[in-house]
């Protein structure tokens, strides 16, 4: 078993204090790459552009901290020239959701076997605040969580998982900034799950976002357990059910709960 | 001996409507001749639509060298003249032309005296039952009036793969030749090849794929668009055979994406695409500048600004491929202008890549890339030399630095996944480490590093071609095609010793071979093929251009005539 400190590099992260990053960065250098027993060589981080996408700096892997929105298309051309790698693609939510949304269908659709974890902090933090697609509304109609005067696009979980079923073969997980051990349980799945993998990472942004949006999600956080009961709104009808992260249509049904009346962690899809 | 009645070169026009087989049977006719040992040119002429627009070829079949078509065609094989009308300027008539034509022509058309109406279709169904081997039949007629070896055709269908479509088709190649007897119709022969080696043929955009391959490229990366598919086609059909990785990607931006990411891996890796991709692409030009990564870019020139004319050259991307992009991001430009420099400079575009981790953007165009050429094969079984990247000499070490100052400014390279040298590279400015940096120092100096590990290539004596007379004061500088048809012409009008001609096919960084020919000469013509004299302004911002420097100039869309470029080049010869 490799150190734990292997993983670090010895440069400061230039993120705030109290910020989600330094959750994943301790989940992937503590946890999921030792776990996992890679070789720190064999193993390619690329990021995008935005507080996230530092990341590769802080971890002893081969790195690249690329262009906005495009680490997935980098990240494809690696693996298909080196299969043997381990390779990440990371970023936030304007990555991977605004700029870099365009290349993620495509992904999907090929199934090449990357992972890619995108940091979600619905907000433009780099650049001080401005929304992102991932903004939430308090309800449907209102304004924006943010107090912007924006307004935000699409859903983003219900897009991932749309995509996912035109390939029949996909790994759909998100994971919470705050819960390392579960994040870099997320993050060893979906690394080894053979195929393209996309974790969502919620994460607070200390600085933009307002506090009570990180802890609302903490609060009604609930975990998805295969094969235990889970707890969808509109169920009382049909009954309880049990996760299945092989079944789609749940998959979808999960995804179309809004994330701030009930946020689910864990795998919501996993195809073979 | 050249006997008398026969011409040592014929430039043939064919032009019909899309699906009318105007390619296929100049195509066949190309390699026919070059069967019998014939050096040819065969550009291509089309419209925006798939099917039902104008299509031509103008085949310029020749005994002795490779040349470039006539302006105006010895020999018409017409199938639509209101599709020929559309191309008329590039396939001219003249009071000697013989035509062929399947329709009398509605107006606008003055037929030459030895013009013969041809009932190709009415042939066709005769013998195949259908009329669609018209074009066939018009093969059969033409290879008459130029007077080819029968036999040897026979041989070549019967050997050639490329002509086996033809063996299915021989009744209507074979009527096509009695309809050539019956009607005695006048030859317009050609005499025997001085070199009777079978010709190769293909197109610069073939000539670029297979290249590439030779050298070692190992994966490839693109997204459709005309006029450079051919090149994406080639590298598809090699690579599924040979299971290398393959993929047409969401948009260009993805391609160049990949191409990045396999080159961090160690794969040599290229895309290939024309102006409207380039633009896409250029986000990643500056990436790939900024952290040294190896990167091969063919930029296959068309009419632009936006859309443009997808379907016609132009040399109007060289601004962007020497300084697309924001930041001072140095990259490397080659332009071949023939189809051999497609072959060699692609090789050469994949050394100079890895040698010193830069991007390379090649620069072809619509007329190189798709004019097909029969020539001997000589260049693609001669050795060349190729140069890799440097890796670090020491294999497990925890102080490497991926961005270490040499004194070459090249800093030895590794591979991701590469054991013991492990690094971490961004955009972002960085110290030799690769770690972020912002400071002004750290900036300057790899600034100065990208730059200056370019300057060895500005002693690339041999990527600077000069011809003709070494006395003269009088110089013509010009790039791409439009060289093929400057030095034609100065060929044509006796102007060899009058004067010389330079064609750099390193564009950036400026070769001092450039600079040293404008120093030996009183008297300049810039001739290409954009609006704004592109290469012209490049010059005058990079050195000293004599106090008579003329510009031929002018937008694609039309190939440049020896007619045009007679004036210009006359006049500086003066």
């Amino acid at each position: 078993m490799m150190q734990t400190a292997d993983y670090r590099t010895g440069v400061k992260p230039i993120w705030c204090a109290g910020c989600g990053n330094y959750g994943l960065l301790n989940a992937i250098t503590r946890r999921a790459l030792p776990n996992l027993g890679i070789p720190n060589h064999r193993t390619f981080i690329v990021s995008g552009i935005g507080c996230s996408s530092r990341i590769p700096a802080y971890i002893d892997t081969y790195g690249l901290n690329s262009i906005h929105g495009r680490a997935v298309a980098i990240a494809q051309g690696a693996k298909l020239a080196r299969p043997e790698l381990t390779v990440i693609a990371t970023g936030g939510d304007g990555d991977f959701f605004s700029i870099g949304a365009g290349h993620l269908p495509h992904a999907v659709r090929r199934n090449i076997d990357i992972t890619c974890i995108m940091v979600n902090n619905f907000v433009y933090a780099l650049t001080k605040g401005q929304v992102s697609p991932t903004t939430p509304h308090l309800r449907r109609g209102e304004g924006p969580f943010l107090s912007q005067e924006f307004y935000p696009p699409v859903d983003p979980l219900l897009d991932m998982i749309s995509y996912s079923l035109s390939t029949g073969s996909s790994f759909i997980a998100q994971g919470i900034a705050t819960d390392v051990p579960h994040l870099a349980w997320l993050i060893e799945e979906g690394i080894k799950h053979r195929g393209f993998s996309f974790i969502s990472v919620l994460t607070p942004c200390a600085t933009f976002s307002p506090p009570e949006l990180f802890s609302i999600i903490k609060k009604k956080a609930v975990y998805l357990r295969e094969g235990e009961p889970i707890d969808l709104p509109d169920l009382s009808r049909e009954g309880a059910r049990l996760h299945d992260p092989g079944d789609i249509g749940m998959a979808l049904r999960l995804a179309q709960v809004s994330l701030l009346e009930e946020p689910f962690l864990g795998i919501f899809f996993q195809g073979k | 001996m050249v006997e008398e009645n026969r011409r040592s070169n014929i430039t043939i026009g064919i032009a019909g409507a899309g699906g009318d087989g105007v390619v296929v049977l100049g195509s066949f006719l190309q390699r026919l001749a070059a069967s019998q040992g014939y050096y040819s040119q065969m550009p291509r002429y089309y419209g925006a639509q798939i099917r039902g627009g104008g299509s031509a070829v103008k085949l310029c079949l020749d005994a002795e060298s490779l040349s470039m078509p006539k302006d105006s065609v010895d020999v018409l094989a017409c199938f639509s003249w209101e599709k020929y009308l559309e191309l008329e300027r590039e396939l001219a008539l003249r009071a000697d032309t013989l035509v062929i034509y399947e329709n009398e022509p509605q107006g606008g058309i003055h037929l030459p005296e030895k013009s013969f109406r041809l009932d190709f279709s009415g042939r066709s169904r005769e013998v195949t039952g259908a009329t669609l081997n018209k074009n066939i039949v018009a093969l059969g007629v033409l290879e008459k009036i130029l007077a080819l070896s029968g036999d040897r055709i026979k041989g070549a269908i019967e050997t050639d793969d490329e002509l086996k479509l033809l063996r299915k088709k021989l009744p209507a190649l074979e009527a096509g030749e009695h309809l050539f007897s019956e009607l005695s119709l006048p030859e317009l022969k050609l005499s025997p090849a001085q070199d009777a080696s079978v010709k190769m043929v293909l197109h610069g955009n073939a000539a670029m794929a297979q290249a590439a391959i030779r050298v070692g490229c190992g994966a490839f990366f693109g997204y459709p668009i005309t006029p450079a598919a051919e090149i994406m086609q080639e590298m598809h059909k090699e690579f599924s055979l040979n299971e290398k990785p393959y993929l047409q990607s969401e948009d260009e931006i993805t391609s160049a994406g990949m191409v990045i990411g396999a080159s961090l891996a160690g794969v040599k890796s290229m895309t290939s695409t024309s102006g409207p991709g380039l633009d896409l692409m250029t986000e990643m030009i500056g990436l790939a500048s900024a952290a040294e990564i190896p990167m091969v870019i063919i930029d296959v020139q068309r009419c632009g600004p936006s859309t443009g004319i997808p379907s016609k050259s132009e040399q109007s991307d060289l601004n962007h491929a020497i300084y697309g992009g924001h930041g001072d991001a140095p990259r490397v430009v080659l332009a071949p202008y023939d189809v051999e420099g497609c072959y060699r400079l692609a090789i050469e575009s994949f050394s100079i890549s890895q040698y010193f981790q830069t991007p390379v953007i090649l620069l072809s165009d619509q007329w190189l890339g798709q004019t097909f050429v029969a020539i001997n094969d000589e260049f693609m079984r001669k050795d060349y030399p190729i140069y890799e990247r440097k890796m670090p000499a020491i294999k497990d070490n925890e102080d490497y630095l991926r961005y270490q100052l040499t004194e070459d400014f090249i800093s030895p390279m590794s591979n991701v996944g590469d054991e013991g040298l492990i690094y971490r590279t961004t955009g972002l400015t960085h110290t030799e480490k690769g770690t972020p940096a912002f400071n002004f120092e750290t900036h300057h100096r790899m600034h100065e590093k990208r730059w200056k590990k370019l300057a060895p290539l500005c002693q690339r004596d041999n990527l600077v071609k000069v011809f003709g007379g070494e006395e003269s004061d009088s110089g013509i500088i010009t790039w791409g095609s439009s060289a093929q048809v400057v030095l034609e012409t100065v060929k044509e009008l006796g102007l060899r010793d009058a004067v010389k001609v330079c064609v750099p096919e390193l564009i950036h960084p400026l070769p001092l071979e450039v600079e040293r020919f404008l120093g030996s000469i009183k008297k300049l013509l810039v001739v290409e093929m954009n609006y704004s004299g592109q290469l012209h302004r490049y010059l005058r911002s990079q050195t000293d251009l004599p106090e008579k420097t003329e510009v031929y100039a002018r937008s694609g869309g039309q190939p440049f005539s020896r007619h045009e470029l007679t004036g210009p080049i006359t006049e500086i010869a003066r």
